[in-house]
């Protein structure tokens, strides 16, 4: 009969209360573990971001469309290796709450510039062999259960389809990838730049070009590559504001502003309440447990091996909370990463996140149990077992 | 060095409201090894106090205290833990058994402290629990248990390491007439079977009669020692 075998039985005898105290810290080091997971996707969308890719939009803003002809002229700039046109679509799959991204893109170009999409199914050669095709993420091909050779139809809110409002826009899935990097999500849609320019406008009267992705060459320097293509229609008719994707997409990351600020304060506020709750847990099993306490130091257990117990009771109850919380974190992880995709691709409970909320659990269950451990060691048996005349 | 148990010359105060209250006053006993000792004197006379010192649960100011051959003085924390473990079993009027443990496990606790195998640890207590007739409750926890067996439990759990001496604070205080009896008729069965020497503290002089020799304590010193005539010769069955 070890002692330890006290350690769960004395947990048991209140169960509800030793249910609330458990529940509350798995609320708590769950919350943690999201809102600290959302920091750490956010850094990591930012810094997975390549320099070596250029953004090029109009300088008014990210809405406003360039001239179609700029794609061309930046093309030909020195250290320039590829260009690539990109055109939010803004379209819905039958209902607008489906809500994902579609772009219409240069499908050749993209392939070559993006290694991040990994082709899985179908391949690349056929969404790039035939103009009606499109390449989707997996997570919306799952949700909307599309296969390769399925047609997606998508309605296009942005842009109409010309033969009427109500007719959406039909896209053959011809590939389906999977990010091979934090920066992407999977819930894209590409299609052929032109398919989209060729179904909505009469000849000579071209959409505009949302953005221009553009690949700098290995031995060319991104930044002189950067002035030269702002340089280029600095007199217009109109000019441009050219970034480094990983600008590109800071400029995303810096409307969360302050979050890291938040998430500390919020996690901190609800892991001090928290505390305080299994202190009071703790100190109550110590008051609950110190005749019992008594009876081990006479029947000859050490003062710290009593003491232990409640040591081990606070260390078991704040595991199985914090565990609890952080499975529970770890479970609704793809339904976060599927739900936020649009704003936050990648998100991820990254295995350091698991670590400090394991740390944390820890220390709580040392700071919760070190007081009712103390003075239940420091109880001598007479004290203990009270005078009894 | 004798066997049994002997105090000299010893003091015992506590600090009450600033006010020194001595409880055991120069007290000199001597009580021998196998022999069944009740303890008796008025509410507040030092009875428990003595009961402490003896079991190593306290220190004396001053005096010496000597049980089976052991000097207590010499013991402190550690060491004195683990003679109580090694040597003492102690009876509590209120039984004090581990709510959250079984019979079985009760009376297992004090084997962990020896190196005995879970296996072995589980056949001793066992046989402790069949020698006070509650080896069929040996899973029931504490509040499944009546008064009466509980105490017997918790003697079992006093005798599972075979201490030479039983040290029983008012063990029948909280039962009825007929638990007291079973208790007691287990107490004295132990003393004469097993040779055990016992010191029982108690109000009631029908159960202080079963013991051999009743120690008088009066205001922390000893009121004298008086032998129970309608006693079997000590050490009769051993
Ligand atoms: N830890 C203690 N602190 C202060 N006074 C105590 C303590 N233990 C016992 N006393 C006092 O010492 C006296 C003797 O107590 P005790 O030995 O328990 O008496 P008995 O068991 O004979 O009734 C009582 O007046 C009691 O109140
Ligand atoms: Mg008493």
């Amino acid at each position: 009969m070890s002692l330890l075998r006290l350690v769960p039985r004395q947990l048991l005898r209140h169960p509800l209360r030793t249910l609330l105290t458990i529940g509350s810290l798995a609320v708590a080091i769950f919350l943690l573990c999201i809102l600290r997971s959302l920091v750490t996707t956010l850094e990591a969308t930012a810094t997975t971001a390549r320099n070596d890719r250029l953004w090029v939009q109009s300088a008014v803003s990210l809405f406003v469309g360039m001239p179609a002809w700029y794609p061309d002229r930046i093309a030909q700039v020195d250290g320039v290796q590829n260009v690539a046109r990109w055109q939010w679509f803004g379209g819905y799959y039958q209902d607008p709450s489906n809500f994902f991204a579609q772009f219409a893109v240069d499908p050749q170009e993209v392939v070559e510039m993006y290694p991040e999409l990994v082709v899985v199914e179908g391949s690349a050669e056929a969404f790039l062999a035939g103009r009606n095709c499109c390449m989707v993420g997996r997570g919306i091909a799952d949700d909307f259960g599309w296969k390769v050779g399925d047609v997606a139809p998508i309605t296009g809110a942005l842009f109409p389809h010309p033969d009427g409002a109500d007719k959406a826009w039909e896209f053959e899935v011809a590939a389906i990838y999977e990010p091979g990097a934090r920066n992407f999500d999977d819930r894209t849609l590409f299609f052929h730049w032109k398919l989209f320019e060729e179904t909505l406008t009469k000849p000579d009267e071209s959409p505009g070009v949302g953005a221009i992705v553009v690949r700098v060459k290995d031995d060319a320097d991104p930044s002189t590559v950067m002035g030269a293509v702002d340089e280029l229609f600095m007199d217009g008719p109109q000019r441009v504001q050219t970034t480094t994707e990983s600008e590109f997409q800071a400029q995303f990351v810096s409307m969360f502003g302050n979050i890291p600020f938040f998430v500390s304060a919020i996690g901190g506020g609800v892991l001090a309440a928290v505390l305080l709750a299994c202190i009071n847990t703790m100190l109550m099993a110590a008051r609950e447990q110190r005749r019992e306490a008594g009876v081990l130091k006479a029947l000859g257990f050490s003062d710290t091996r009593v003491g232990s117990v409640l040591l081990f009771q606070s260390l078991f109850l704040t595991l199985v909370g914090g565990g609890l919380g952080m499975f529970l974190a770890k479970g609704i992880e793809p339904g976060v990463l599927g739900a936020m995709s649009a704003i936050m691709p990648g998100f991820m409970i990254e295995t350091e996140t698991l670590g400090l909320g394991l740390l944390i659990t820890v220390l709580a269950g040392l700071v919760a149990g070190i007081l009712p451990a103390l003075a239940t060691r420091n109880l001598t048996v007479i004290a203990a077992l009270g005078a009894r005349d | 060095m004798s066997d049994g148990i002997q105090l000299q010359d010893v003091t015992k105060t506590y600090q009450r409201g600033g006010e020194e209250l001595r409880v055991l006053d120069q007290l000199d006993l001597s009580m021998e090894a196998g022999h069944f000792y009740a303890l008796m004197g008025p509410s507040g006379s030092g009875k428990t106090t003595l009961l402490n010192l003896v079991g190593g649960l306290d220190l004396p100011d001053s005096g010496s205290v000597q049980v089976a051959g052991q000097d207590l003085g010499g013991l402190r924390g550690a060491a004195l833990s683990a003679w109580r473990a090694r040597s003492v079993g102690f009876v509590f009027q209120g039984f004090n058994l581990i709510p959250v443990l079984s019979a079985l496990e009760n009376v297992a606790l004090p084997l962990a402290l020896t190196p005995l195998s879970r296996k072995q640890q589980r056949q001793h207590a066992l046989a402790a629990l069949e020698l006070v007739g509650l080896a069929d409750r040996a899973k029931h926890r504490p509040g499944q248990l009546s008064g009466g067996q509980e105490q017997r439990v918790a003697i079992a759990r006093a005798i599972v390491t075979d201490p030479r001496v039983l040290l029983c604070d008012e063990p029948t205080g909280d039962l009825d007439r007929d638990s007291a009896d079973q208790v007691l008729g287990l107490l004295q069965r132990l003393n004469q079977e097993m040779n055990k020497t016992l010191l029982m503290v108690t109000h009631d002089p029908s159960a202080a009669a079963r013991a051999q020799r009743i120690v008088h304590l009066d205001k922390g010193r000893l009121g004298g020692v008086e032998e129970v005539e309608t006693q079997d010769p000590p050490g009769a069955l051993a």
